[in-house]
């Protein structure tokens, strides 16, 4: 059923998109040009799926599987998604372009609700040589991981299977509560999870 | 009708209130987050009563996007500071256009369609959203929400509070909560009815 299909790709949008505002703010906070041309990149992928989006909600309504106005929301809810994918590649534009950023820009953001962290991981971390569902990261720590930087190279938005190695550095993103307990266990300080 | 918060809101005169960059930004970026959560959970939910808080802080930004100008503008003294001021508008102009973006989204839902506009994805989801508003006879005034033990109790996460009109997104367990407080939550519906009944004051603790 291609209504089944139009809703997975438009959470896939959601997805990408909500990933790209979180990437670009830490471009910005950590001044790293890598992160904010991962957002970039992520911008073009977002235009892609949006067009397979339209197509699919076009064609649906065509073969009347889906009604003129169910297929119209669909494109709707699809150019809003992609709206704040462009609004997450503004905000890396600044750390791209060499705009020399005031101190103020990166106190609101670190003293936002929802905090930003950079940890690197220690060979005695408790988080090391686990997977990142194994350890249920994101539902005992609060935080989450964006993207990890692994021997110079990047994974960005890992998923559960994801295993954290020593030397990895996170980019994590979650409540001010969660912070202090998840550096300690990325830095081998703190060993109950 | 009752004419909703939102509209009242919508054209108020902008005036001038010195306020700090920092505290500008640091609003517009919580409400950007928020905004796209509760936008996706409006749509998801077919929920018209979190789509009206949706308008809201869609109004809300609007105004701290002119304030941010005018504050940007009267703190330059020279050129130097002007480029560093253009990043700030920059960050806030993207804010801005998010909030923009999810209130577009929540428009949707008067389209009056015949059925949620993601049938297949509420299905598989069993939880619910509400806004509730914690009565002044309620046990839970000035309590934490970590004391009221809500998530463990209830299953229940509470998405934002709206104080008056400050919002604190993603709320840490202890954050003190007030009569006249305007929840957003997310979660089963039994657990969702036992916590309407604490916060009507017609329980007292939740078990």
């Amino acid at each position: 059923m291609s209504e089944k299909e139009a809703e997975e790709l438009l959470l896939e949008l959601k997805e990408k998109a909500e990933l790209m505002v979180d990437l670009a703010y830490s471009s910005v906070l950590y001044d790293n040009k890598e992160i904010a041309e991962e957002v970039y990149e992520l911008e073009d992928f977002v235009d892609a799926l949006n067009e397979e989006l339209q197509k699919l909600a076009i064609k649906d309504v065509k073969s009347g599987e889906l009604e003129l106005n169910e297929g119209l929301a669909i494109i709707q809810l699809g150019s809003c998604s992609e709206a704040i994918a462009d609004a997450a590649r503004d905000i890396a534009d600044v750390e791209l372009r060499d705009v020399e950023l005031h101190p103020v820009l990166r106190e609101s953001i670190m003293e936002a609700d929802e905090v930003f962290v950079r940890v690197r991981v220690a060979e005695d971390s408790v988080l090391t040589d686990k997977s990142i569902g194994e350890v249920k990261l994101a539902s005992k720590t609060g935080m989450w991981i964006i993207a990890i930087k692994r021997n110079g190279k990047w994974i960005y938005d890992p998923n559960k299977y994801m295993k954290i190695m020593e030397g990895d550095v996170l980019f994590c993103k979650g409540t001010r509560e969660g912070m202090e307990h998840f550096i300690a266990l990325a830095k081998g300080e703190e060993k109950e999870i | 009708m009752k004419v909703p918060r939102w509209k009242k809101a919508e054209f108020e005169e902008i005036e001038y209130e010195p306020k700090s960059i920092r505290e500008l930004l640091k609003e517009m970026k919580n409400i950007s987050e928020l905004i796209v959560d509760l936008a996706y959970s409006a749509i998801l939910f077919n929920s018209k009563e979190i789509a009206e808080e949706v308008r809201y802080l869609e109004v809300r930004m609007d105004k701290l996007n002119y304030d941010i100008r005018i504050t940007a503008m009267l703190a330059a003294r020279n050129t130097e500071d002007a480029e560093k001021m253009a990043g700030i508008l920059q960050i806030a102009q993207a804010s801005n256009t998010i909030s923009n973006a999810a209130g577009d989204m929540v428009k949707l839902l008067a389209y009056k369609l015949n059925h949620p506009i993601l049938p297949h994805l509420i299905k598989e989801s069993d939880e619910i959203i509400r806004k509730m508003s914690i009565d002044e006879k309620s046990s839970a005034v000035n309590k934490t929400i970590s004391e009221l033990r809500i998530s463990s109790e209830t299953g229940v996460r509470i998405l934002a509070i709206r104080r008056k009109s400050r919002w604190i997104y993603a709320p840490k367990g202890s954050v003190v909560l007030k009569k006249g407080d305007i929840l957003i939550c997310i979660g089963p519906e039994e657990g969702m009815n036992q916590l309407r009944e604490l916060l009507k004051g017609k329980i007292e603790v939740l078990e």
